[in-house]
């Protein structure tokens, strides 16, 4: 889902950008009220979802996915914390690695880092607790799937791109949804065995 | 909390951490080889024409999870455990101007 450079036209571009660096503000702000704990669970949560998101799974017909952690991240984290994790792994695989462009860094921080963390952690919030494993199945599920509805969006207002948003979107969209239930499945799996160990952690988001 | 401590709270965690990054290769290049990955979004923009800008022009030595010099599957293992350090020193470092 990392955006290369050159797929998105500049007005995009700096669109992307701007939002992405007022959320970086809010959530900069915000974290500082966080307790210790939880900070202290940023750096080493970035690393796994860095290392997880190396593992891709490849699928029958040339594709394949990895885990993306958003709506992990998002649940044990929150909202603002759970931003800066994803960002945080984001910076570096464009920076050292070259996995998304530079120019299209906003944009890439817009769909894993807000939409897909915000979706997540609010779709875990607003599910009972009686739903169990279902909540972070539909957590890290629809997170996937409305980060490529974002990311199909982008490239559909983008004017780089050739074809419209009736192109873009059933593309980017319909695929993730796909894609999305091995991501539930996975958050749920990572989610359980947490809350086994480490209770706190799932406890109280 | 100091980062020794930190790292000490989470060491279940790193361990699992590096692991998974030596672990990567079979899974992000001998499985991809495999059966031809590529990315959905790449797919898309192959269906639309369109090229990435920066494909040739690169801004680092390990684009793509390689290290020059090493055969891809080791390059994949390096580039894992060394973004992972970076991923937590930068952290780290976050941390410490976040207070």
């Amino acid at each position: 889902m990392h955006i290369p450079d050159g797929y998105l036209d500049p007005v995009s571009c700096t669109i992307t950008y701007l939002l992405a660096l007022v959320f970086a503000f809010l959530a900069v702000k915000r974290a500082k009220l966080e307790g210790e704990e939880r900070k202290h669970l940023l750096p080493v949560l970035a690393a796994a979802i860095f290392v997880a998101q190396m593992l891709n799974w490849p699928l029958p017909g040339g594709t394949s996915l990895h885990f993306l952690g958003a709506a992990l991240a998002g649940i044990l984290l929150g909202p603002w914390l759970g931003f800066l994790t994803m960002t945080l792994v984001l910076l570096v695989q464009t920076l050292v690695f070259h996995d998304g462009g530079i120019t299209t860094l906003g944009a890439n921080l817009l769909n894993m880092a807000v939409v897909a963390v915000l979706t997540g952690y609010y779709v875990y919030k607003a599910l009972p607790e009686r739903f169990g494993a279902a909540r972070p199945f539909l957590a890290g599920w629809l997170s996937v799937a409305l980060a490529g509805l974002a990311c199909g969006i982008e490239l559909g207002l983008s004017a780089q791109f050739l074809y419209g948003l009736a192109v873009t979107v059933p593309v980017m969209a319909g695929w993730h949804a796909v894609l999305g239930v091995i991501e539930g499945a996975a958050t749920a799996a990572v989610y359980s065995y947490l809350r086994g160990r480490a209770p706190l952690l799932t406890g109280s988001r | 909390m100091g980062v020794m401590r930190a790292i000490k709270g989470h060491r279940k965690a790193l361990t699992v951490i590096i692991v998974l990054a030596l672990a990567s290769p079979i899974f992000g290049v001998y499985l991809s080889e495999l059966v031809g990955y590529h990315e959905p979004l790449d797919l898309a923009a192959g269906l639309l024409g369109l090229e990435e800008l920066t494909e040739k022009i690169t801004w680092t030595p390990l684009a793509d999870y390689t290290v020059p010099g090493l055969p891809d599957w080791l390059g994949y293992a390096v580039s894992g455990l060394l973004g992972a350090a970076v991923v937590l020193a930068l952290g780290y470092l976050f941390l410490k101007l976040l207070k």
